[in-house]
């Protein structure tokens, strides 16, 4: 069976590292006594993958995971759940899941648009209409260059191709920014980085060592059109054990 | 009085999130993992933070403390909350916003704490000590705290030559203190309630099996350097501080609810703990001599405590640990047991520190389905002469034997481990130990293995306390490099890869091993110019200690390369681990004359005063 699954990781558990986070699944797992399945070859692992990784401090306000379980039983799932919610640390909520076909593409796949809220204070007042300004003439730019430092040195690159939305407001000194970012295996930029390079480009007096980050969301983008990953791609909502044959009829 | 309140724990947290996110990996300082124990600080009575002086992954994965954690946290009064050395990058952020060094569990400061308990598992890390303490705002020096201040208290091996570290911890407790630190404890909620004098309150807890208050031994010197004599500052003390043991492992609590930590540890996986000592008598080792007599788990306890660990954890691995756990009587129905049991769910078994014989290959055979590990043997010295001199009861044969049974069971990477620097070792036995590893290639060439790989790796001796080779010195460190050298020459092999330690760091652990309370200020200072984390290679700093010595006036090699005389007093001649000092010097005896001594539990009993003194005798279970 695989179960695809929508959760939040907030509060503490921001702080488990990607890596981290597919043990704590796996052991939550063995916990609740639900059978994984193993993929196959020399030294076996569940198989448990991720939408999308979440950097170390942002909290995820709705993440995803595919898992493929030993269980034949597709009414299973709201039972599934129920017993791994209890075997969670604080800060790990599972939301909402649903049975998939084996043929429905991974996440990793089909993820192409996380929604961001970044909170930052500011070092002097701001008015807000001097932010949407500055957003905007950032937006207008054809490229935007960001100096980075990775393993691999000092690198320059273009972070304006990745942004897709980016509003903001000022409110008792600080400055929240959403932002719609593009990912997938193309490559992608960085909240905090767009925050940095907003900062710098436009002037803002904006405390980038102070800053806070929520993902709200994680979307398949298709032809202007967006759905979670836990929808059909007609854009139903599909929740639940019930809506599991239902959602088999239609991708059939 | 302590009236450390909600409001502590609440400033602290918040500031600490403020940079938590930009420091490698955060995870280690949050606590909040599965199965932590959260108790009400204000309902309960003795607060204790359980101090390790490393990392958290190293911390984490120490067997002593997870034991001593859960323990406290049993009593319903009492509790136990950990702390780790901030790793470097922490370290400067702490210290920059000016917070001080937290608990995990509440994010109380250390110093709001009634105790706090270090554990002393290796001499490399006694400048972590200080570092934790200044960054708990604490006085390092116990005569400089007041009662406002935690009791500073340590445990573990380095516990039976604390010596070094007696100015700056308000006392030891030496030997397995599962029962010993609640003993302590009653008296620090006793001494809340009714607040004695220090002096009074270290004179009581004296009278705790096990229990070292520095302050309460004076030491003379000679004009020479050496110990002139130890007496007790106190006449209501005991003369020698004898350890204090478990003497039925199958009726002490064992935690089987460990905590679950985030990111990954040294040793990520249950543990079984299937028995304490070990009396093969290795004569350079400490283990081997201070956790006497054998005493073994059963195995219906030890599968009970396995059902219960497997509910609570979700690990799929399980470490039988043990000084020696092919030693262990019923090693093989108890890996039977569980495998059996735990088919489904894959669980595996992995067997640290197995014998090297054909038995130990069996053993490793039966728990390791794929083989994607190296077998490791450890013969420890190249020759048959030497190897009885250190008392290591193997042959030639049992490497030969044992090899040729892990080639023929799949193996092709074994690790052979030896010391060097040995009491009486020659040019002989190091062109012993390069024909021996010939030999294991060979051996691997003919059982048809492709990708034969052998690693050798060589660690210097260093001389420990309570074991027959205390009075040895160490070899100089320009002689150990010489050695190295000579090997790397002789194994030059493209199947052999030959790693071998630091020599600094092997002279600095013989100087503190053996060191007396004159090597505090050396501490001190070496701390003051910026050492830390002296076992992390990246980290320790020879040449600060060096400073670090002379502005003391302390010569180390009058520490670690000085042999010691019968008759000299030693700096731990008051600290009994219950083995007698007239078997040591007869197993020094022994070791000259290349005899060696059977191990008590297979032959006769080889009198080393543990069974008789201590009211504990060996108990096997198979």
């Amino acid at each position: 069976m695989r179960l695809r699954m929508a959760f939040g990781k907030k509060d503490d558990a921001k702080y488990i590292a990607h890596l981290d986070l597919t043990r704590v699944f796996e052991r939550a797992l063995r916990r609740a006594g639900i059978p994984m399945a193993y993929s196959e070859g020399f030294n076996p692992h569940p198989k448990i993958s991720f939408g999308s990784a979440l950097a170390v401090g942002v909290e995820g306000e709705r993440e995803y995971v595919d898992l493929e379980l030993k269980k034949e039983d597709d009414e299973d799932a709201a039972a599934v759940m129920s017993a791994l919610q209890g075997q969670f640390p604080p800060g790990i909520t599972l939301l909402e899941g649903r049975v998939m076909r084996p043929e429905v593409k991974p996440l990793m796949a089909v993820l192409n648009l996380a929604v961001y809220q970044v909170r930052l204070p500011l070092a002097a007042p701001l008015p807000e209409e001097s932010l949407r300004e500055a957003i905007l003439s950032w937006l207008s730019r054809t490229q935007v260059n960001y100096l980075c430092f990775s393993k691999k040195g000092r690198q320059e690159k273009d972070i304006r191709p990745w942004v897709e939305k980016m509003t903001g407001s000022v409110q008792d000194g600080w400055v929240a920014l959403d932002l719609e970012i593009t990912i997938g295996n193309q490559g992608s930029v960085r909240p905090e980085e767009v925050a940095a390079s907003l900062g710098a480009m436009e002037n803002l007096p904006l405390t980038l060592g102070e800053m806070r980050i929520r993902r709200t969301g994680l979307y398949i983008c298709h032809n202007g059109r967006r759905r979670t990953p836990l929808e059909n791609s007609d854009g139903a909502q599909a929740g639940g054990s019930a809506a599991v044959e239902e959602g088999k009829e239609r991708e059939a | 009085m302590k009236n450390a309140t909600n409001a502590a724990r609440e400033d602290i947290r918040p500031r600490v999130e403020r940079f938590l996110a930009g420091v490698q990996k955060p995870s280690r300082y949050i606590g909040n993992e599965w199965n932590v124990t959260r108790k009400d600080w204000d309902q309960t009575k003795v607060k204790m933070a359980l101090a390790f002086p490393d990392i958290y992954e190293v911390g984490m994965s120490h067997l002593g403390m997870r034991i001593l954690y859960h323990r406290v946290n049993h009593h319903p009064e009492y509790l136990c909350e950990r702390v780790f050395a901030p790793w470097t990058d922490m370290e400067q952020k702490l210290r920059e916003e000016e917070i001080p060094l937290y608990s995990l569990e509440s994010f109380q400061p250390l110093r709001n704490f009634d105790v706090v308990g270090f554990s002393l598992q290796y001499e490399m890390s006694f400048s972590n000590i200080l570092n934790m303490l200044d960054l708990a705002g604490i006085p390092l020096y116990a005569a400089e705290r007041g009662p406002e201040d935690p009791w500073v208290i340590a445990g573990g091996p380095c516990a039976y030559n604390p010596e070094p570290l007696a100015p700056f911890i308000d006392f030891f407790l030496l030997g397995e203190s599962e029962e010993q630190l609640l003993a302590v404890l009653d008296l620090i909620a006793e001494q809340k309630r009714q607040p004695l004098p220090r002096r009074e309150f270290l004179r009581r807890a004296a009278q705790v099996q096990g229990v070292y208050a520095p302050e309460l031994y004076q030491v003379a010197y000679q004009a020479d350097g050496r110990i002139e004599k130890i007496e007790r500052a106190d006449e209501e003390v005991p003369d020698r501080i004898e350890k204090a043991m478990i003497k039925d492992l199958d009726e002490v609590l064992f935690p089987t609810q460990p905590i679950m930590p985030y990111l990954e540890i040294i040793h990520d996986r249950m543990t079984l703990e299937v028995m304490r000592g070990c009396s093969r008598g290795c004569r350079f080792c400490q283990a081997g001599m201070v956790y006497r007599p054998v005493r073994e788990r059963s195995p219906e306890t030890l599968w009970r405590q396995m059902d219960a660990l497997v509910c609570a954890t979700g690990y799929q691995e399980v470490s039988l640990t043990s000084l020696s756990t092919g030693d262990y009587s019923c090693v093989q129905p108890v890996i039977r047991g569980i495998l059996d049991k735990y088919k489904d769910e894959r669980i595996n078994v992995s067997l640290p520190s197995l014998r090297l014989d054909s038995f130990g290959v069996q053993l490793a055979q039966e728990v390791q389905k794929v083989r994607k590990s190296g077998m490791t043997f450890a013969p420890e010295a190249g020759s048959q002469r030497l190897r009885n001199v250190i008392n290591k009861g193997v042959t030639e044969e049992n490497l030969v034997e044992a090899a040729t049974a892990a080639f023929k069971a799949g193996w092709s990477h074994l690790k052979l481990y030896f010391m060097i620097g040995l009491p009486t070792e020659t040019r002989e036995d190091l062109d012993g130990i390069a024909a021996l590893v010939r030999k294991v290639v060979d051996i691997g060439v003919k059982s048809g293995r492709r990708n034969v790989a052998i690693t050798v790796s060589t660690s210097s001796f260093v001389p420990k306390s309570h074991t027959p080779f205390q009075w040895e010195p160490q070899d100089s460190m320009a002689s150990l490099e010489e050695k190295q050298k000579y090997l790397k020459e002789r194994l030059r092999d493209r199947r052999v890869k030959y790693n071998y330690h630091d020599v600094q760091t092997s002279f600095l652990e013989a100087v503190l091993a053996k060191g007396d309370r004159r090597l505090a200020k050396v501490l001190l200072l070496a701390w003051q110019k910026g050492c830390r984390f002296d076992s992390w290679s990246e980290h320790f700093r020879y040449e600060l200690w060096l400073q670090a010595f002379q502005e003391a006036g302390v010569d180390p090699h009058f520490y670690a390369n000085r042999p010691l005389a019968g008759d000299d007093v030693l700096p731990w001649d008051h600290l009994s681990c219950g083995v007698d000092k007239e078997f040591l010097i007869g197993e020094r005896d022994r070791a000259m004359q290349e005899v060696t001594t059977p191990d008590c539990r297979f032959g006769e009993c080889s009198g080393c005063g543990v069974c008789g003194g201590l009211g504990v005798d060996i108990d096997l279970k198979g």
